[in-house]
């Protein structure tokens, strides 16, 4: 297939976002800024339709491509091309992000109206969008790496978006100088590929790898290349240790932390992973490595989850949490379940944090503590419903989509054993528990703690509430799509490029592309009982024994003090980064302008001094010359005598 | 007159053009700079044309006759030297509409033109006599802008800068007379011809041949211990100096590596080139550091310039055909982003009368056009693939990745890393955060219509040269590739 061959679906899918945002900075940014978003909801739309003809093209078997159409730099031997890359995994997370992308944009056009950034927010919000698309259907590492930071800059504008605010300035700060401490890694396994491999093209670097280890030899740099990118996307995809940024991100407005957690942002660290999964599949122990860090930051999150008040910020760590899900899926070998639950996760959580957003819009405030609503049931009853939808989904209750992602996963945790498996069921608990504790403080019961900012809280306007629904219906319904999924990821997977088919096995290639088939037998699973009893403790903490959550604050402030230091861990961040500014005043100010400049400096005046020491002798006084001379010619008839 | 005659006496002429126009007052030798920029840097696009239009093949000689003591009239370019000399008109136009508001002397406008026709005689001189002399009387009217029209501290910075650079040419020159001696004592001809000087075999002189170029080029750049000259006279410039100083002027010392020292040394430079990229490395990372730490805006982009110049050695030590051409293309890259921090950090002085971080505060408010401009740039010079940092500093890692040990890299890489920590918060705390006490962000109006035209122009190029750099590559591949090791 050639460049002119690529079909005008996939060329939309940048020509759209690019022109909006065109139109949007140069001709509404200026005239009338308050109709930035209709071009870029027309893109929106236009993206959406286009990624699912690709994914249909892909799914029938004969729309998987991968074409080089641009030389973007070269030198001597070395060159670098960038191309698309449409198949399987890229169509399946594409699709769930312009669907779920777009309907955020349409509820963002409610949520941000009357702002005075509005044009600003839509403009950065779409550019974050078409990065997502950027990196979805990029057929290299180098132009994924420009996608990759694309979109930590977007999202740096985005969280900090409210610049008057310092939390937002410092949040933004944040995840943006922690994504590049991961990007670090990216880069390094990026020139380390281009070093070892000479190729930087995801096909030409699977068919080589796959040649040597058919020659049953693991390239000596594969394991630390593995290593750098797993490190890369534990900072985008928030696992830990680099997770904590995500949490202050929810500085910005709620559509973006929507966006961000379930679309644009945080799902690229596991794409990565995906799309390296060649690479890191090769290394033996670097699956499990995956799989570990996927499973203790998901119990970890979500044991922090259960304690956070702020309800972003609970639904922050709730995606951590299920973020390591998704590692854990992918570690264990499995990338289509990776991706399912990517895809479920993106409904249920895009949806969760629109909610979280209409209890702000109706108390007027951008964040919103779990002590200052209760009881709001009736007051909100749409989002009610949409968050109950959500929340059995996230808990993974039957028969919402959450139940079927996150059982397979756990099944799955169980029969690969080890303490992993041990992880899984917990995390189901948590969740749950987590899930139900924030929708009880915040729909149900009268609690007396509760200190409500609004008597008479309002539901939000049709644009806010119209594609929360939408949202809703995905984290109910989603599940069913599986075993077309299954179908989808293997199609662009293993019939993509010639060549890759006959080399799975050697790659070792997840041998369950296919889910596996689940029956309702499946609902009394372990997964969904520990759900059920997260739930119940929820309950019972929360309904029954009502002042549960203030009793203990107050009686152990330690504790609480600890959980708000995530463990001790935020603690330990924080001195990391003052210690590196520390650092760098010492080097800047003591040692380069006050010891080394000093010295230099001291020695030019000591220079002065010593020709102005010197000038006395040559002050151009008769006498002084005639003693010199006298002086030199009795030098000179001293060595002539001798 | 040929055209590379012309490309440096034309702005002689030009300097001594505005000065005849000062005498029928400032606007008029202002007018007179701004016809002249513009009559130049048009002739810097017709030099380039032949590069472009071939890929970078071609080549243009000059060769008049010799001169006494070996010395003679040779000019030559390639892509490099023509990249290089639009590079220097293009910000030379920049400089005297971004100086327009100035009330200045005819003198002040003379100079950069003469600043212009020195360093175009840099690059294009192939007679390391010539070379020399060009290369020393790019000091003259450097050290005029900064001592006259400088800011508070501006007689101390002009001589500091002076003195300094001073001390490395003479090195420099030492190195070049021992080498032309050499020759003589090989051959028994006399000649300062760098194409006939290549080849020499040095014998035990080669080291301090070469040692002598690379401290004399090395405080241009500058390498790491030898810098403090530049944060001084970077800061104490008038904005348009610091444009050209950091612009054009600190890639001659790169230049004069490309051009003189590498090939006239290869062996001494193959079995050097793991210490040099030690030090660019550390370099890197240090003056990373280094700006870290600064308050005053101005001083801490200069900083940045060491880190970012680091990045440019670290490619050209690499001798690989990439590093070699994204070390290049780094320099052209450095000149645009580095030069639009200048002119903006020099609109904020001209406003505010003020650099610190603590000056300023919420002026993405007042002037969200500044800040955009700003914030492009700051992106920029963080390398944000997209944008042309990017493109230079990734191809410099790659190659000393790929010719030395991938630590190096690693190096490069965390330099990559502490950019954004230094630049973000600057950005951060002059445009986002409120005003402090004392914050004199109430004169800062934003940017008009002639300042903005100059930032769009730049913005453009960084955004061009990030997304489409092959062709810029290909102007100056040729220049580099007999250097790859």
């Amino acid at each position: 297939m050639t460049a002119a061959q690529i079909p005008m679906t996939a060329w939309l899918l940048f020509i759209a976002p690019v022109t909006a945002i065109l139109i949007g900075f140069f001709v509404l940014r200026p005239l009338k800024p308050e109709w930035t978003h209709w071009p870029i909801l027309i893109s929106c739309a236009i993206v959406t339709l286009c990624a699912f003809s690709l994914t249909a093209r892909v799914y029938s078997g004969r729309g998987s491509f991968d074409v080089n159409f641009w030389r973007w730099a070269a030198a001597g031997d070395w060159a670098i091309d960038f191309g698309l890359r449409i198949d399987g995994p890229g169509t399946a997370v594409l699709s769930m992000v312009a669907l779920v992308g777009s309907l955020i944009h349409v509820y963002a056009a409610g949520y941000m109206e009357g702002d005075p950034g509005f044009s600003r927010f839509f403009l950065v919000f779409h550019l974050f969008f078409l990065a997502m698309i950027g990196l979805l259907t990029a057929n290299n590492y180098v132009q994924l790496y420009l996608f990759w930071e694309m979109v930590g800059v977007a999202s740096y504008l985005l969280i900090g978006f409210w610049l008057h605010k310092e939390s937002a300035r410092k949040a933004a700060l944040k995840a943006f100088l922690t994504n590049r401490v991961g990007d670090f890694g990216f880069l390094l396994a990026l020139l380390l590929i281009l070093v070892n491999f000479h190729v930087a093209h995801f096909h030409l670097l699977y068919v080589v790898i796959g040649s040597q280890l058919a020659h049953g030899q693991i390239p000596s740099s594969l394991p630390l290349i593995g290593l750098l990118l797993i490190w890369a996307a534990c900072a985008k995809s928030a696992q830990f240790p680099l997770y904590f940024w995500l949490p202050d991100a929810m500085e910005g407005p709620t559509p973006t932390s929507a966006l961000m957690h379930a679309a644009t942002m945080v799902t690229a660290g596991v794409f990565l992973l995906i799309r390296s999964w060649p690479l890191i599949a090769a290394v033996p122990y670097l699956p499990h490595l995956i799989a570990g860090i996927g499973a203790f930051t998901a119990v970890f999150a979500a044991l922090l989850a259960a304690t956070k008040r702020d309800l972003k910020r609970i639904l922050a760590y709730s995606t951590v949490s299920h973020l390591g899900l998704m590692m854990l899926a992918l570690g264990m070998g499995d990338i289509t379940l990776a991706i399912f639950h990517l895809i479920v996760h993106g409904f249920f959580k895009a949806a969760l944090f629109l909610c979280a957003g209409n209890i702000g819009h109706a108390v007027h405030k951008p964040t919103v503590d779990v002590d200052e609503v209760g009881g709001w049931a009736k007051a909100l009853p749409a989002t009610y419903v949409v968050f109950w939808i959500c929340a059995l989904s996230l808990a993974g209750i039957w028969p919402m989509a959450g139940f079927y992602s996150k059982d397979a996963i756990i099944d799955f945790a169980r029969e690969g054993g080890g303490w992993i498996a041990w992880a899984a069921p917990l995390i189901s608990f948590g969740s749950a528990f987590y899930i139900f504790r924030m929708l009880l403080l915040t729909f149900h019961g009268d609690r007396p703690e509760q200190n409500r900012l609004q008597k008479h809280p309002h539901e939000a306007g049709p644009m806010m509430v119209v594609p929360i629904a939408f949202l809703a219906v995905g984290a109910a319904l989603v599940g069913w799509i599986a075993p077309a999924l299954s179908r989808l990821v293997a199609t662009g997977w293993i019939g993509l490029p010639v060549g890759l088919a006959g080399m799975t096995g050697v790659l070792n290639l997840p041998g369950n592309v296919s889910l596996p088939a689940l029956s309702v037998r499946d609902m009394f699973s372990l997964g969904g009982g520990m759900a059920a009893l997260g739930a119940a403790s929820a309950y019972y903490l929360t309904m029954i024994d009502a002042g549960f959550d203030w009793r203990w604050r107050k009686a152990k402030p330690g504790t609480d003090a600890a959980f708000d230091a995530d463990l001790g861990w935020k603690t330990l961040v924080a001195a990391f980064a003052s210690g590196v500014a520390a650092f760098a005043r010492v080097t800047g100010r003591v040692f380069d302008k006050g010891v080394w400049d000093g010295l230099i400096e001291s020695g030019a005046e000591a220079f002065y001094d010593v020709s102005d020491g010197l000038a006395t002798f040559a002050q151009g006084r008769l006498n002084d010359a005639l003693w010199w001379m006298a002086a030199g010619a009795l030098l000179i008839l001293g060595m002539a005598i001798r | 007159m040929s055209l590379l005659t012309a490309m440096w006496t034309f702005p002689l002429a030009a300097a001594a053009f505005c000065l005849a126009a000062g005498r029928f007052g400032r606007s008029t030798a202002r007018a007179a700079a701004l016809a002249v920029s513009i009559v130049y840097f048009a002739l810097s696009l017709w030099l380039l044309r032949p590069f472009v239009a071939s890929a970078g093949q071609a080549v243009l000689v000059v060769s008049g006759r010799p001169l006494a003591f070996g010395v003679s009239y040779l000019l030559s370019a390639d892509g490099l030297s023509a990249a290089l000399i639009a590079l220097t008109a293009f910000l030379n136009l920049l400089c005297v509409l971004a100086s327009w508001k100035l009330d200045v002397s005819a003198g002040y406008w003379a100079a950069f033109q003469a600043l212009a026709a020195a360093l175009a005689g840099v690059f294009l001189a192939r007679d390391l006599f010539f070379f020399y002399v060009f290369w020393e009387a790019t000091l003259i009217p450097m050290f005029f802008i900064v001592g006259i029209w400088g800011s508070d501290n501006r007689r101390h910075a002009a001589v500091k800068f002076f003195l300094f650079t001073f001390a490395g040419s003479i090195l420099m020159l030492l190195a070049l007379i021992a080498a032309v001696v050499a020759h003589h004592g090989l051959t028994g001809v006399w000649t300062w011809d760098l194409k006939a000087l290549l080849g020499t075999e040095f014998g035990a002189a080669a080291p301090w041949i070469f040692l002598g170029l690379v401290v004399g080029f090395g405080v241009k750049i500058p390498i790491v211990p030898l810098h403090t000259w530049l944060p001084d006279a970077h800061t104490e410039a008038p904005a348009a100096g610091s444009v050209m100083l950091a612009g054009v002027m600190l890639k001659m010392g790169l230049y004069g590596l490309i051009r003189v020292a590498f090939p006239l040394l290869p062996g001494i430079t193959v079995a050097w080139a793991p210490y040099m990229a030690l030090v660019a490395g550390v370099g890197t990372v240090y003056g990373a550091l280094c700006a870290m730490a600064q308050t005053d805006l101005k001083r801490l982009i200069a900083y940045s310039s060491i880190a970012h110049l680091g990045f440019c050695l670290l490619g050209l030590v690499s001798l690989t055909a990439v590093g070699l051409a994204g070390g290049s293309l780094q320099m052209i890259n450095h000149g645009i982003t580095t030069g639009a921090l200048f002119f903006l950090v020099g609109f904020l002085y001209e406003r505010g009368h003020k650099r610190g971080l603590s000056d300023f505060g919420g002026l993405v408010k007042r002037a969200p056009v500044f800040s955009f401009f700003f914030g492009f740039a700051v992106f920029a010079s963080i390398g944000l693939p997209g944008l042309n940092g990017f493109v230079g500093e990734f191809m410099c890692l790659s190659g000393i990745a790929i010719s030395q040990a991938p630590i190096y890299a690693v190096v490069g890489c965390v330099g990559v890393t502490l950019a954004a920590a230094y630049l973000l918060p600057a950005y951060q705390s002059v445009f986002w955060a409120p005003e402090g006490p004392g914050s004199v962000s109430d004169h800062v109006d934003d940017l008009d219509a002639r300042e903005k035209g100059i930032l769009w122009t730049l913005c453009a190029l960084m955004l061009w040269i990030g997304l489409a750099p092959h062709a810029w590559l290909q102007v100056l591949e040729p220049s580099i590739r007999g250097l790859v090791k």
